[in-house]
């Protein structure tokens, strides 16, 4: 009877220790879970604001190109500034600990910028050939007028010398007095 | 006039006016420089967007604002801004514009945008010290709201007692970004509030 009851003792004793530690493990388990995802989270919120970042850097580079090239790229500042508006917002929400805003404004600032360094690069071709034609017509230009000016000038002078001398053959001389 | 003369002021006209031919090709190859100094403008306007009326006595809870941060770009072409803002108290550093560093206060709040040159940007923005304590010469704000989010900032302030007040300071950075270095770089220029903590 006493060994039966022991058995049943040290039978309830295991019991109770694997329920404390299944429990134990419950609760740290559930502590370690929680936050790793916190900390996932915030990676999260941190990489997409990189790749957000990155993504207005290499927008921001490709149209400072079109406007150097010569390109209006008023439209293409304003969409820029729909993306850095969510930047800022994502910045913000993370700097509060609120990483699923972060998350979210960085994702919209992504998509915003995503397709403006194609339309730059597009818009700065463009103003390149645009560029390139005016150049070649400002050159025609300029050598006509060149060309213009020295053929008038030549054919002018030439006009000039011969009335000159004509006018200087039609004068008649005149005597003058030397009264003093 | 005799024909010598003549032949000069004739070579010397046909020479200007070929010149002036000349110019506008010349000058879209070969770049000239843009005269002007190149700047960058940071305002701080009242409710009424004017220089004048800014929040000073603050009580916690009580909405301030709005008050208007500006920014104009005369640097000669498209830039990339942020303007940070921080929250100081008397002993905290500001800005030192003589090395042009930053203060080294972490941002709040944050605006980011682009300016076309010749263009100007505003925004207005309203606070709340959302919690403030006061215990004997000493204030305490724990957290303030800047257009809608709330900050922890923890600051305390002593009485001062020759402006008769517990001082913080509200301030906005400008920063510009270096398309050279790919990072933005203090631009040297802030403005800032100072806010009197009253009880309420």
């Amino acid at each position: 009877m006493k060994k039966r009851k022991r058995r049943e003792v040290n039978g309830v004793s295991s019991l109770k220790a694997a329920v404390v530690l299944f429990v134990l493990f419950a609760f740290m388990s559930s502590t370690f879970v929680l936050g790793t995802m916190a900390l996932g989270v915030e990676d999260v919120a941190l990489s997409a604001i990189e790749s957000a970042e990155l993504a207005v850097d290499l927008a921001y580079d490709a149209v400072l190109e079109a406007e150097g090239a010569g390109a209006n790229v008023s439209g293409l500042l304003n969409e820029l500034n729909d993306g850095a508006e969510a930047l800022s917002k994502a910045y913000v929400s993370n700097r509060i600990g609120d990483f699923d805003d972060a998350i979210y404004f960085a994702d919209l600032c992504y998509d915003l910028v995503a397709g403006i360094e194609a339309e730059a690069n597009e818009l700065r071709e463009v103003a390149v050939i645009d560029g390139n034609q005016r150049l070649l017509l400002t050159s025609f230009g300029s050598v006509l007028a060149v060309v213009c000016i020295c053929c008038g000038g030549f054919f002018g002078w030439r006009f000039f010398k011969s009335r000159y001398h004509r006018r200087a053959l039609k004068m008649k001389p005149e005597v003058a007095s030397n009264e003093s | 006039m005799n024909l010598e003369e003549c032949k000069s002021v004739f070579a010397v006209t046909a020479l200007s006016l070929i010149l002036v031919a000349a110019f506008p090709t010349v000058s879209m190859v070969l770049p000239f420089p843009s005269g002007g100094e190149r700047f960058s403008e940071l305002w701080l306007l009242g409710p009424d967007h004017m220089a004048e009326g800014y929040p000073f006595n603050v009580s916690a809870g009580e909405v301030h604002g709005p008050i208007y941060v500006g920014v104009g770009n005369h640097m000669g072409s498209s830039e990339y801004y942020v303007v940070y803002v921080k929250f100081r108290n008397q002993t905290q550093p500001l800005p030192n514009a003589t090395v042009s560093e930053p203060s080294p206060l972490s941002p709040l709040y944050e605006f980011q945008f682009f300016l076309a040159d010749g263009e100007t940007w505003e925004t207005p923005v309203s606070f709340i010290v959302e919690d403030a304590e006061f215990e004997g010469n000493s204030s305490f704000v724990t957290g303030i709201s800047i257009n809608d989010h709330v900050f922890v900032v923890d600051l305390f302030s002593s009485w001062d007692s020759e402006q008769n007040g517990f001082y913080y300071q509200l301030f906005f950075e400008l920063w510009l970004y270096s398309g050279d270095l790919q990072v933005f770089q203090f631009h040297n220029r802030f403005v800032g509030i100072w806010l009197n903590m009253t009880r309420t």
